[in-house]
């Protein structure tokens, strides 16, 4: 395969130098019919090879997870006063005071860092990871702030940022998709958080919905013996074809390859998903029974295996649109939703470090934005969206574990100190990934796009 | 000698001036020479670093004055000296340290480029431009020159072979021979896709085969742009420009119920070849242009304007959004008309073209005197400002004569009413508990004792069924018989009810009995709405109070259902409701003794705490009577206003309260700055509005279609449309970061034509399709793709895969299951029933039998057949498909369901044939318009014979095969 696209490219190429009619269609050409998914160099050594986005759907309260404040505790019940985009103009809202986190905080690991009782598992693995405790975000609405976190943009639709990497690196292993997307339900904003937009069709994100037929079509309808049959004759007509029409068009080629490559996904999907050959402790890591197709555990242990077969991308949602770590009502949902991810996230990075992936693979977890440190009465359960902070962090891929980075106010209200902003998370990432995210760039309608629109800064401390 | 001088003074003049005529001749031809060539160049490729404020290495290149001047190197050329020039140096990449443009900023130049200024510099560098005035991102003058904003050229009177003459020009420059003509087969089957979306059928190809007359190409266009499938085709092209969708895009995706009008319209104005400027200036300002005319031709006015109504909206609170919707207005209106990039100046003016952002607020103003259709948000549910598409007299005389109706059935209803409280009365006075309230456990069984009673005839045994404290519903069976003791010994049973409890509510069952099923909270309410299933299941019937649970309902069937728990066979069932009982009322014929028995059971054990009963007799004779009356009446109203009258509306626009927007600093609208007036584009002559109390878009509308840029745009798109690739690559972009026309004067010619025929689109498809170039082979040899592989040139055509909705059609076409008619409304749930929110957005897949232009599309989630096949954006203009080559598309051929039963409905059309080879060939001819070869003869049957299989599967087997193939999918 490589071969030959390197052949078609070098033929490409000769025929620029020979023609020098339009340079730019040429160049738009070869772009075009060039294999997009090629496995391609990015713009600097790489830390990471594959990313794992963990994206916790609802808005995490910081506070009650992984930013502890002491202040907030000793100040419970106190008003406040804020200028919040939640509480403007909300009847019942006039007055607000701050909220205890419902959780104790305690020191992990050797590096110290603090985390609340509901991540007992992750807590013991935090000298892998930085903790991110000053990023903000740009929207306090569910869809805005859920499609800013995944595209940069918090308006209009764009391309993911899944599809940028598959953009910008292509893919290593032809027989699956080099973005995938596991998801039990949509979250906010539907498809457009793993949409290629403008980017070409090849860099969509791949829906896996767990269960026993996770990729759409890839379970054979006939008997794969039969199938066989199909497609030597459809491949002999195709050939048929091709001859007679003078036996040199790059599309009729690339499709009629295709029907082999997809051939090849029927098994390699299912194989992907099928956990038969892991071991009972493997399993037991990640709170699988054997058989278990569905639950977050199934997931992570679904990302290890993508990334072992060379997926570039996987994201993994924990829950849908509803029934999330939306806790109007109460904080203690958020019990159920941790309970749900902090084993099964605690084993991935185990396992992946276990079988030295770590240092290839960047885990990033997050969510769209965190909960208010105060609400409307001092014994209010719940907590409302708060678009001035919240925890995200990082792990493996170059990323310095142990540490904490960035700080918010006393009560956690605002980033205060090296505030990171979803655009610096996205150029971080791409950084980790190889790309200077101002570079990394798509001309689409008479315009080049990036991911990180004119804003973005690396944040160097955490590499 | 006075009249000596005078003419020598006469002479010498006329010697002066034919002199400076001379010198000023030649200035002007290099001025020409500056417009046509270099201008372009110096503004595409040099602009982005060497002008304005952005003077790299010192150098300006947007006047004469700069690269006189020049840069940190010194003067940039040298006027008549192009070797000594460094601007000549640069351009030819002779110093690695100065070759440009830069790698990362296009590259080197084209050949024919860097000859230009060669040439350019040798005839002494002559330059107009003295000024950098800006407009927006480009100097003033240079944008009253750019290319796509001049005048058009007159049209011309001969018009046959014009448009082959330009491109066999080009041809003929690079030393190119076109390809020949395609095969006629070829011919049908591209002409017939490209107008109509659709294969050929066999009937269809074999009469142009026949056909022997010289025009027998141009009959069969002519046949095309007749076919109603035509508009389809050429309809939905437009749609992918005007990003349509049926869904709002705001955060919980609503329905757009009515905007299927405007894409019926659409489809219906490419049939009707309306003229293209009259099309866009409906779309603008329909409801306007039409006020005052027809019914029907207002309608149409209104309809059209659908096309700004479908702007995607924003948010949680779309109205808090406005102004992003107005920028996707401003936006797709800028580069679907005119080709320009306006939605690019909300913040700021524009970086590249001649556009400010005073520009932007003036179109700005005219939207926001514009009232938008409302189609509803999480915090404002209901849609409102849609537009009736009746007169308010004619709503008026319907909803007058309804809402009579709704006022009359009202009293009737309080007449019901009170006449019903009486026999509560009645009740109260007469009730003689036969069996106390009694406790029913979870799913346990009570019977009802023997008993025995004497009745008089009229008076009532009524069961009522209560549900227990803390719950609400639950299922209950009532078993329950009434004997006769003595007389004609006759028995009455609930169960005999059961297959044929639809018939009514009271009931009668023989006798003079009736059965009667009421809830008898307060006086006696009859269930009065019938249900023929319940949860999808036909053997369930039940009668219930309106829109809730409350009901009494049956199992017809023989054998037990598993519904939210499993039903017995042959059994009759109530549902109480969180404290309102459900009674069933026996009315008894006669007067004697009768003995009562049967149970009660709680059906639906779910850890609750069961229900309870009561048997009561209600010893008057006239309250039977009056039960029945009740019963009667309330199934069976005397007046029925029958559903509200449905206004036809449309999701479109009309004037608002006209207002001048305000500068929003930064595109922040809540940082305003000074009032801008509405007016047109600076660019195009600031023209200001003749009716300033209307919103000024009757006057955009007009100041769009007599622009020529839109003249322009559209025939591009037109030449695309038919090409694959339009004169000018970047449709939605004739500004400075487009590419500029591979053929300019054809393009201009084009632009001409059409406008000077009346706007006429269908006679751009005859101008096109009659040229050789459209005729040509799409054979490419091994040269053809190196020295013009993407075919700019024309020398041949392009081969192209079907799109999204050519393949499905195709599929439903040669199956023999597409239905042809035009869709309407898609089936939406009803708009009463919405409750989405951004937690549950709106999320539905409708799958139909139509062309697939009518299959409803969702702005936050794409359809999953387009999406796959690169079908156009819903979010944004899509000026032209994609085409990917995916394994998932891959996986389509090898798996899907639908495509499945495509190939079983093509599979059963061919089996009618009786052999094997008639079926080859008959199949070769629905798919691919033409005979099997010999090899591939031998394939199918070799295939058939091998395949492990019945005669159906195998059949099944092949039709997959050959609908997958590329042949099928491609068009030559």
């Amino acid at each position: 395969m490589n071969k030959q696209n390197s052949t078609r490219r070098h033929f490409l190429q000769s025929s620029v130098a020979g023609s020098l009619l339009f340079p730019g269609i040429v160049q738009q050409l070869l772009a075009d019919s060039g294999d997009p998914l090629a496995p391609r160099e990015p713009h600097f050594p790489a830390r990471a090879k594959n990313i794992i986005f963990l994206f916790m759907t609802g808005g995490v309260s910081h506070v009650d997870t992984f930013d502890p404040k002491p202040a907030l505790t000793r100040d419970h019940g106190k008003e406040i006063k804020a200028d919040h985009p939640e509480i403007k103009d909300r009847p019942g809202y006039e007055r607000i005071y701050l909220k205890r986190p419902q959780w104790e905080f305690s020191p992990q690991g050797e590096c110290g860092t603090e985390v609340s009782t509901l991540f007992p598992h992750v807590g013991r693995c935090m000298d892998d990871i930085a903790v991110i405790r000053s990023m903000h975000t740009s929207h306090s609405n569910h869809y805005n702030a859920t499609l800013g976190i995944h595209t940069g943009s918090f308006a209009f639709a764009r391309p993911s940022i899944g599809s940028w990497i598959s953009y910008g690196l292509g893919t290593m292993n032809r027989n699956l998709p080099g973005f995938v997307v596991i998801a039990p339900k949509q979250t906010y904003a539907g498809t457009q958080v793993y949409a290629n937009d403008f980017l070409p069709a090849p860099h969509q994100g791949t829906l896996v919905v767990p269960g026993a037929q996770p990729v759409a079509n890839v379970a054979p309808r006939v008997p794969t013996d039969r199938q066989a049959l199909e497609l030597a004759a459809l491949h002999d007509i195709n050939q048929t074809h091709l001859a007679s029409r003078g036996g040199n068009d790059p599309l009729l080629e690339a499709r009629l390859r295709s029907f082999e490559t997809a051939f090849g996904m029927q098994m390699a999907v299912p194989e992907a998903f099928d956990f038969s050959q892991e071991t009972e402790t493997t399993l037991d890591s990640y709170a699988l029974k054997p058989g278990q197709t569905s639950g977050f555990g199934w997931q992570c242990l679904a990302a290890r295996r993508l990334v072992e077969r060379g997926v570039r991308f996987i994201e993994l949602i924990d829950t849908g649109s509803s029934g999330n770590w939306d806790a109007h009502g109460d904080m203690m949902s958020h019990v159920g939703l941790a309970k749900n991810v902090d084993q099964p996230i605690a084993a991935l990075i185990q396992d992946l470090k276990q079988r030295g992936l770590l240092d290839d693979t960047l885990v990033v977890w997050t969510t769209e934005f965190g909960r208010t440190p105060f609400n409307n009465t001092a014994d209010a359960k719940g907590r409302e969206h708060h678009s001035w902070a919240f925890s995200s962090w990082l792990a493996g891929g170059g990323v310095k574990g142990g540490i904490v980075h960035g700080t918010t106010d006393e009560h956690g209200m605002r980033a205060v100190e090296q505030p990171v902003h979803v655009h610096d998370l996205h150029a971080t990432i791409l950084h980790l990934m190889g790309f200077d995210h101002q570079r990394l760039t798509y001309r689409h309608a008479g315009r080049d796009y990036r991911l990180t629109d004119v804003e973005g800064r690396v944040v160097k401390e955490l590499l | 000698m006075k009249r000596l001088f005078c003419f020598l003074l006469v002479q010498l003049g006329i010697l002066v001036h034919l002199g400076s005529l001379h010198v000023a001749k030649a200035a002007e031809d290099g001025e020409a020479f500056f417009e046509r060539k270099i201008r372009p160049i110096l503004v595409k490729h040099c602009y982005e670093c060497h002008s304005d404020v952005n003077s790299e290495g010192g150098l300006l290149l947007d006047t004469r004055l700069g690269w006189r001047k020049g840069g940190d190197n010194g003067a940039a050329i040298v006027p008549g000296k192009p070797d000594d020039s460094l601007l000549i140096k640069a351009v030819r990449y002779q110093d690695e340290n100065l070759a440009m443009p830069p790698k990362d900023a296009g590259g080197k130049l084209s050949a024919d480029e860097i000859a230009a200024l060669e040439e350019w510099v040798r005839i002494g560098a002559p330059d107009p431009r003295r000024t950098a005035m800006k407009l927006g991102g480009m100097n003033a003058e240079d944008a009253k020159s750019w290319w796509a904003f001049q005048p058009l050229p007159n049209a011309d009177r001969e018009r046959r072979g014009k448009i082959d003459a330009f491109i066999d020009r080009k041809l003929r420059k690079h030393s190119l021979t076109p390809v020949a003509r395609a095969d006629k087969r070829t011919l049908i089957r591209r002409a017939t896709y490209d107008l109509t979306g659709l294969p050929p059928t066999p009937v269809e190809v074999d009469a142009f085969l026949a056909d022997q007359s010289s025009n027998a190409f141009d009959k069969v266009v002519d046949r095309l742009l007749d076919s109603p499938q035509y508009g389809v085709r050429w309809g939905r092209h437009w749609l992918d420009v005007v990003r349509y969708a049926d869904t709002a895009g705001e955060n919980t995706d609503r329905p757009l119920p009515h905007a299927w009008r405007y894409r019926n319209w659409v489809f219906e104005s490419f049939n009707q070849d309306k003229p293209f400027d009259e099309f866009i200036r409906l779309q603008l300002a329909g409801d306007l242009i039409r006020s005052g005319q027809s019914r029907e031709r207002l309608n149409e006015g209104i309809i059209a304007t659908g096309y700004l109504a479908i702007a995607r909206r924003y948010g949680h609170d779309i109205d808090k959004r406005a102004y992003l919707m107005h920028e996707d207005v401003i936006d797709n209106l800028g580069k679907n008309l005119l080709g320009l990039t306006t939605g690019c100046s909300r913040c700021h003016d524009h970086k590249y073209d001649p556009i400010t952002m005073e520009d932007y607020y003036a179109l700005y103003g005219i939207f926001e005197s514009t009232r938008f259709a409302f189609p509803g948000c999480e915090p404002k549910g209901q849609p409102r400002d849609l537009v009736p598409l009746l007169s308010q007299a004619d709503i008026d005389a319907q909803m007058q004569t309804w809402n009579q109706q709704v006022a009359r059935s009202k009293v009737e209803k309080k007449k019901l009413e009170k006449f019903a409280e009486r026999l509560k009365g009645i009740d109260n006075n007469s009730l003689q508990q036969i069996m106390a309230r009694t406790m029913v456990g979870e799913g346990a069984t009570v019977p009802i004792k023997e008993f025995k009673i004497t009745l008089r005839k009229g008076e009532v045994l009524q069961l009522s069924v209560f549900p227990n404290a803390n719950h609400g519903a639950d299922s209950t069976r009532i078993q329950w018989k009434i004997q006769e003791e003595g007389g004609q010994q006759r028995c009455w049973d609930i169960e005999d009810v059961i297959s044929r409890i639809a018939d009514g509510n009271p009931l009668a069952v023989g006798n003079g009995a009736m059965w009667c099923f009421f809830e008898s909270t307060k006086a006696p309410a009859f269930l009065t709405n019938r249900h023929e299933s319940l949860q999808d299941q036909s053997s369930l019937k039940a009668w219930k109070r309106t829109g809730d649970a409350l009901s009494i309902f049956v199992n017809t069937s023989t054998q037990p259902v598993k519904v939210w728990t499993i039903l017995p066979a042959k059994a009759f069932f109530v549902h109480p409701e969180h404290d309102r009982p459900v009674t069933v009322g026996f009315v008894s014929p006669i007067d004697g003794a009768v003995t009562i028995s049967g149970a009660v059971t709680d059906v639906h054990p779910s850890g609750l705490d069961g229900i309870s009963f009561e048997l009561a007799h209600i010893a008057s004779s006239q309250y039977g009577e009056a039960l029945v009356e009740v019963g009667r009446r309330s199934s069976t109203p005397t007046i029925d206003p029958g559903p509200k009258p449905d206004i036809p509306v449309a999701y479109a626009v009309v004037d608002a309260k006209p207002v001048n927007a305000r500068f929003q600093l930064r595109g922040d609208p809540e940082q305003l700055g000074e009032e801008v007036p509405r007016r047109w584009l600076s660019v195009f002559g600031s023209e200001t509005l003749e009716a300033p109390e209307e919103s000024g878009r009757r006057e955009s509308a007009d100041w769009i279609a007599e622009n020529p840029l839109t003249a322009r745009v559209i025939v591009n798109r037109i030449w695309q449309w038919h090409f694959g690739r339009g004169l000018v690559t970047t449709p939605n972009n004739f500004g400075s970061r487009g590419e500029t026309p591979s053929h300019p004067e054809l393009l201009d010619w084009l632009a001409a034509e059409f406008v000077a025929n009346g706007y006429r689109v269908k006679e751009m498809h005859r101008l096109i399709m009659h040229t050789a170039a459209y005729q040509r082979s799409s054979q490419q040899t091994q040269q053809w793709l190196e020295v013009d592989p993407g075919n700019r040139l024309l020398g041949r055509f392009s081969r192209r895969r079907l799109s999204a909705e050519e393949i499905r059609d195709s599929l439903l076409q040669v199956s023999g299951q597409l239905d042809p008619i035009p869709a309407q409304a898609h089936p939406f749930p009803d708009e009463s029933t919405w409750n989405f929110t951004q937690h549950n957005p709106f999320n539905a897949v409708y799958e139909t039998n139509k062309r697939s232009a009518y299959l409803m599309v969702q702005r936050q989630r794409r359809h999953p057949f387009l999406a796959l096949f690169d079908g156009a954006d819903p979010n944004a203009s899509t000026p032209a498909r994609q085409t990917s080559t995916v394994p998932t598309q891959a996986l389509y051929f090898l798996n899907d369901p639908f495509f499945h039963a495509q190939a079983a409905a093509l599979a059963d059309r061919l089996l009618e044939l009786d052999d094997d080879n008639e079926r080859i060939q008959r199949a070769y001819r629905i798919l691919l318009q033409r005979d099997p070869t010999e090899t591939e003869r031998k394939i199918g049957r070799t295939f058939l014979q091998q395949y492990p299989a019945e005669v159906v599967e195998k059949w099944r087997a092949y039709a997959r095969v050959l609908l997958a193939s590329n042949e099928f999918i491609h068009v030559d």
